[in-house]
């Protein structure tokens, strides 16, 4: 290179700050420096709007980023921002689902010798200190909670459980009784929420949880 | 309130207020863009599909931080997809060095200024950018559309990173009082 600059005058902070916001937006800082700054601009009003203000200044170059063809990949977000509860079933529902898993059992016992997908353990809600645990599991498909301590509240009341993603407000998925509560549930990202509330039976009714929330995990993989 | 020239700041609003309809649409309204973004940084196809579901989730999440009038909604779609993408991108560097992959991205794409001319928030972006001395006009390019980092950017144009980060940052500055004039 041709210069190296030594004898330019020192920057400002305000320079400075500014510099940092649009080197952040730029991309060009180091991973621990991406997450300082990341962390500033949930804290540093002045300074988040200096990061939106380079992301202005350099939108002009958006254009030279070519269109690439994207898979309709829609129906796996929505299935993980909007999961379909596990409902308690009606009764003939019960009996029918009670044939199928009959007739899996057997077709289950054929595939299963080898191979079969294991569910890894994605959350450990409590301790065993805390006399109450629920463990997570996800098999690529379904998410499993079972009870591995402790029992189902006092009667009149249930536990019910939330899957929280940053920022957002929780999701319920469903009613942790003595069975293990399965959910048709994409993979939960790292750093996602898992509680569990008291609720009074049947869960809650408002959309949100309303009783005391009692155990909480990060998903972690 | 959201110019109505701009579709996908609409789209964003109504995405803020729960609309799952507003989702489906700006994602086939806005998906191929944001996939050439994450596919240009990323490099593998599999992983920009996965960072492109995860943008979306946020795009479903974070709506309600759009403010318009800062700019235009597929302004603030490409912000967080670039961000998103130079995070992972950031995240796996230590294992993997690919400098030689990095650069053979930069290399496919035409110079920024050539496609911009039409537009005028482009249009200053590129007269500002000829402003600047032509290698770090490259830097800056190079690191915005190919996410590549100071340590790149330093081996790229065979300086120290220091070097390379005190010309890089005094040429932002620079940029900055071409484009707010």
């Amino acid at each position: 290179m041709t210069d190296i600059p030594t004898a330019e005058s020192p920057m400002t902070p305000e320079e400075a700050d500014d510099a940092l916001a649009a080197e952040y937006v730029l991309g060009v800082l180091d991973h621990a420096e991406r997450l300082q700054v990341a962390s500033r601009i949930k804290t540093d009003a002045t300074f988040a709007a200096r990061v939106v203000a380079w992301e202005g200044r350099l939108a002009g170059l958006n254009d030279d980023f070519a269109e690439a063809p994207a898979p309709n990949l829609l129906p796996q977000i929505e299935a993980r921002l909007f999961p379909k509860p596990a409902k308690p079933r009606s009764n003939w529902m019960r009996w029918f689902a009670g044939a199928l898993v009959a007739a899996s059992l057997v077709a289950g016992a054929l595939l299963l010798m080898p191979g079969t997908p294991q569910a890894t353990l994605v959350a450990e809600l409590g301790t065993q200190s805390e006399g109450l645990v629920y463990l997570a599991r996800h098999d690529g498909t379904r998410l499993e909670v079972t009870r591995a301590a402790g029992t189902r509240p006092a009667a009149g009341q249930d536990h019910e459980l939330w899957i929280i993603a940053p920022g957002a407000a929780p999701v319920s998925l469903g009613l942790l009784r003595d069975a293990p509560l399965s959910v048709e549930y994409p993979r939960p990202p790292a750093g996602w929420v898992l509680a569990v509330s008291v609720e009074p039976e049947g869960g809650s009714t408002t959309g949100a949880p309303t009783g005391p929330v009692i155990l909480t995990a990060e998903v972690s993989l | 309130m959201v110019a109505m020239d701009d579709p996908v700041g609409q789209l964003l609003f109504r995405i803020a207020a729960q609309d799952r309809a507003a989702f489906a649409e700006v994602y086939s309204a806005t998906s191929s863009k944001l996939m050439g973004v994450l596919l240009r940084i990323l490099g593998q196809r599999a992983e920009a599909e996965d960072a492109l579901q995860e943008v979306y989730t946020r795009v479903w999440l974070r709506a309600g931080r759009y403010d318009a009038s800062k700019g235009a909604g597929m302004t603030w779609l490409i912000a967080l997809a670039r961000n998103h993408a130079i995070d992972r991108l950031r995240a796996r560097r230590p294992e993997q060095s690919d400098d030689g992959e990095a650069e053979l991205v930069v290399d496919q794409s035409p110079r920024a200024e050539t496609r911009l001319i039409a537009q005028g928030e482009a249009r200053r972006v590129g007269d500002c950018f000829d402003a600047l001395e032509p290698d770090r006009a490259d830097a800056v390019r190079g690191a915005y559309l190919s996410g590549l980092s100071y340590q790149d950017l330093a081996a790229r144009h065979d300086v120290p990173i220091n070097t390379m980060r005190t010309w890089l940052r005094r040429s932002l500055l620079k940029l900055k009082e071409c484009l707010d004039e």
